[in-house]
């Protein structure tokens, strides 16, 4: 790995400084890899490859038919992230989080922040997953997002900005751990110059906060996961997760409800009580009791089961109310009302094109801004103002008049880079970071998270569902 | 356990021990093809028809000659029980209960995967072919060792073992009729010469030959081979044992009653049959009972543990 003739090209980049030196965190680092020398580290890179394809961690693209899985792209360079920063970083998204559940609480309670004039009706009023059947629940330790992936950036002054909340299904965290687990397993003496914090305890973490929303406290809870089943795209990470928890993974048919409002699996010795379910399927298809009467995936009779308190359901339903890109602008209010405390972590600035004078903010400076519909995952539906043609402009130009309320713009961030091993060497690309934080009777973050590659030179979208990569993510004590 | 997941870990293992046990069968022709004298004659077709796959093959290759058959057995994905087919469904489903299994099995069981792809091209000659089928032998068995080795002895392992001894005992039951296979020319000497080879063959493709020797005779004689291939309650491949393998861990499942009863009935079947009469006549009629017998047991299974109906309770949009 040569440091020397690497353009930063002005964003901040993790490893290296402006001046094209090692940072004092990753000097080491780079001193180790610019040893290793390219046909080392090509026979390394070659066997992290054979290892992706013989793990079969993958991931599904939905228009690659016939194929329908992928290897999962790795860069074999860490990100390192200074551990004194990261203390700061894990208390911000733990405040965020606890925020956005008081706020989720009070939305399908009392509603007292509308009251207050501190959130607009309006913007509730035509929320896509406000969901009417929550009103009135509490769940146990008024938490309805238990999992929450966040993603930060890290922009050109050197500080991380939230992004977005994903408080509904949010996926990724399985590609955190094995991440860590190919690096151990290829470059194990990279780990012996620094001390790097574990992310291992991970799974543990979940299940323990799975557990604590048994509806029978004192057993041994039977919890499961529930997939869409193989051909969702983050099936990988459900039969991950579900055997790191030594969890069932459970698709819709597996389970029914009966008249006693319980949930119970199809053993091979009859009906099996299941105590806690996360899982992986949208609102939506999650009852057809309730939600669409369509769907195939879910469990007929499962918010009954909830809503009776038999079943914790993680997330809840109803949590992605505030998984919104509209909501996401009040968050830093959030935490001043239900908390009083000043918010760790700064939002990106943004334009909510519901209100007249920021619409036509907005509408004059196409060509700047990142434009997102409120409602989108995954990178779909947005606008990159400085990459798109005058056409894609027009085009949102009139989505946006048709329908203020579902879109907000935010200015284009210049998103940190990393050293990356690319075809034409090692050359900066940009990332972004997704932490995950837990909820339930304790609070926990990862040390990190999942680091994501936009792989194509420039290229600011880092969505694996849109050809992204990822790299190993290393929270760093003290001085290496 | 779930009844999906233990359906889908029963098939998995059919699917492996089915694609193992025909590289083994595959294996075996190739050796005796190589030992029988001038002027006699292969029957390929014999083959497919002990897999019970002739309307099959015959839908889509004119003539069975060596090349289509061993096509059609090793890599045709249009046939269900081909090799490669039965791999890539193995592997499907183990996909599906990554969970259950320790984690390396799922590489392995992805390694056997690549393996065959790459080493299952287009035409093979017999001396790649028999190496490329020892490979995929090889590394079934390593899989079998590790879930052997790593696995808790709990319900996920008997729905595999079940399924492992099913499959073989269907596979020895079946391979007890290629001897249909051989045509000797007219002119052959009379006695067992050829006769011993062949069976020879047969006890080595499924690894017995050794224990054969050592526990039977060191003569290759067709009734013992037949007999001790039906009922040796030791080698792991005669269809006595597995039956009563199968017997073994069911009796550790609930309620097992209903598939027992199918096993037993099998295995009396077994028990009161004799080699030296099979061999004169009816050994193609006595696989043929061997194999409704274990299609009995694979209904049994499904109705008791796999396709449960539950008709004390009022439940909406449940199957059956």
């Amino acid at each position: 790995m040569k440091c020397e003739n690497y353009l930063t090209n002005g964003a901040y980049d993790e490893l290296i400084e402006r001046d094209g030196k090692p940072r004092p965190i990753a000097t080491a680092l780079c001193d180790h890899f610019s040893k290793l020398g390219n046909a080392e580290l090509s026979s390394r890179v070659a066997a992290v490859n054979a290892a992706i394809m013989a793990s079969g961690i993958t991931f599904t693209v939905y228009s690659e038919a016939g194929n329908i899985d992928r290897a999962w792209p790795f860069d074999v360079i860490p990100r390192i992230i200074d551990g004194h920063e990261w203390a700061r970083v894990e208390k911000g998204l733990k405040q965020r989080l606890c925020a956005l559940n008081h706020f989720i609480t009070d939305i399908y309670n009392e509603q007292r922040i509308i009251r207050d004039k501190i959130f607009p009706f309006e913007v509730l009023k035509d929320s896509k997953n406000f969901r009417a059947a929550c009103i009135g629940v509490v769940p146990r330790f008024g938490v309805w997002a238990h999992v929450c992936g966040t993603d930060l950036v890290r922009h050109s002054d050197g500080n991380f900005y939230v992004l977005e909340d994903n408080l509904r299904v949010p996926s990724g965290v399985s590609y955190m751990l094995e991440n860590r687990h190919l690096m151990k397993r290829l470059f194990p003496e990279v780990f012996g110059h620094h001390r790097v914090l574990p992310v291992d305890d991970y799974t543990a973490q979940l299940h323990d906060t799975l557990a604590a929303l048994s509806p029978r406290p004192g057993e041994r809870p039977v919890i499961a996961v529930l997939t869409p089943g193989i051909y969702n795209s983050a099936y990988f990470e459900h039969s991950y997760l579900a055997q790191q928890m030594g969890a069932e993974l459970v698709e819709g048919a597996d389970l029914v409800v009966p008249e006693d409002d319980c949930v119970y699996m199809k053993t091979i010795d009859g009906l099996k009580r299941v105590d806690v379910i996360y899982r992986r399927i949208d609102d939506e298809f999650l009852d057809p009791e309730v939600f669409r009467a369509d769907s195939t995936l879910g469990v007929p009779g499962l918010m009954r089961a909830w809503k009776s308190g038999n079943v914790g359901l993680a997330n809840a339903p109803g949590a992605g109310v505030a998984d919104d890109k509209v909501v996401y602008a009040f968050v830093p209010k959030m935490i001043e009302y239900y908390l009083g405390e000043d918010p760790i972590l700064p939002n990106v600035p943004s334009h909510l094109c519901m209100i007249d004078t920021e619409m036509e903010y907005v509408l004059a400076n196409l060509d700047k801004l990142v434009v997102k519909p409120a409602n989108e995952s995954g990178g779909y539906g947005m606008l990159i103002g400085p990459q798109s043609t005058q056409a894609e402009r027009e085009k949102f130009a009139d989505l946006i008049r048709e329908n203020p309320r579902n879109y907000m713009a935010q200015p284009t961030l210049s998103l940190s880079t990393a050293p990356t091993l690319c075809e034409e060497g090692l050359a900066p690309r940009h990332l972004d970071l997704r932490p995950f934080v837990l909820q339930s009777d304790r609070l926990y973050a990862t040390k990190g998270g999942l680091t994501r590659v936009a792989m194509r030179k420039g290229s600011l979208v880092v969505n694996s569902s849109q050809g992204g990569g990822s790299k190993d993510t290393w929270v760093v004590e003290g001085k290496s | 356990m779930l009844s999906r997941v233990a359906e889908s870990l029963y098939w998995m293992t059919r699917n492996m021990e089915r694609a193992e046990d025909t590289a083994r069968l595959i294996n075996a022709v190739t050796l005796m093809s190589l030992d029988m004298p001038n002027g006699a004659k292969f029957g390929w077709d014999t083959l497919v028809r002990v897999a019970g796959l002739d309307d099959l093959f015959f839908d889509q290759y004119p003539e069975a000659d060596e090349a289509s058959v061993m096509r059609f057995l090793i890599q045709d994905e249009s046939n269900p029980s081909s090799i490669m087919t039965c791999i890539a469904n193995a592997r499907e489903n183990t996909r599906t209960f990554r969970e259950v299994l320790p984690w390396e099995s799922w590489e392995w069981v992805n390694e056997l995967y690549l393996y065959a792809k790459s080493a299952l091209p287009g035409e093979l000659d017999r001396r790649n072919r028999f190496e490329a089928l020892q490979g995929i032998i090889r590394r079934r068995q390593s899989i079998v060792g590790l879930l052997s080795g790593t696995m808790s002895g709990g319900a996920a392992f008997m729905f595999l073992r079940i399924g492992r001894n099913i499959e073989r005992a269907d596979m020895t039951s079946r391979i007890l009729d290629v001897s249909h296979a051989v045509i000797l020319p007219a002119d052959t000497p009379a006695g067992e010469q050829y006769g011993d080879l062949f069976w020879m063959n047969i006890l080595k493709a499924l690894s017995a030959y050794q224990m054969y020797r050592r526990h039977v005779s060191v003569h290759a004689r067709s009734a013992q081979v037949v007999d001790f291939l039906l009922k040796d309650a030791l080698f792991p491949r005669t269809v006595a044992h597995c039956l009563n393998e199968v017997a073994a861990i069911l009796s550790a499942l609930p309620d097992p009653g209903s598939v027992l009863e199918a096993v037993s009935n099998t295995l009396d079947m077994v028990a009161s049959s004799d080699g030296e009469k099979l061999v004169k006549g009816g050994l193609h009629e006595f696989a043929d009972r061997i194999q409704l017998g274990l299609i009995g047991i694979d209904d049994a299974l499904r109705k008791r543990y796999f396709r449960l109906s539950y008709p004390s309770r009022q439940v909406f949009g449940m199957e059956e």
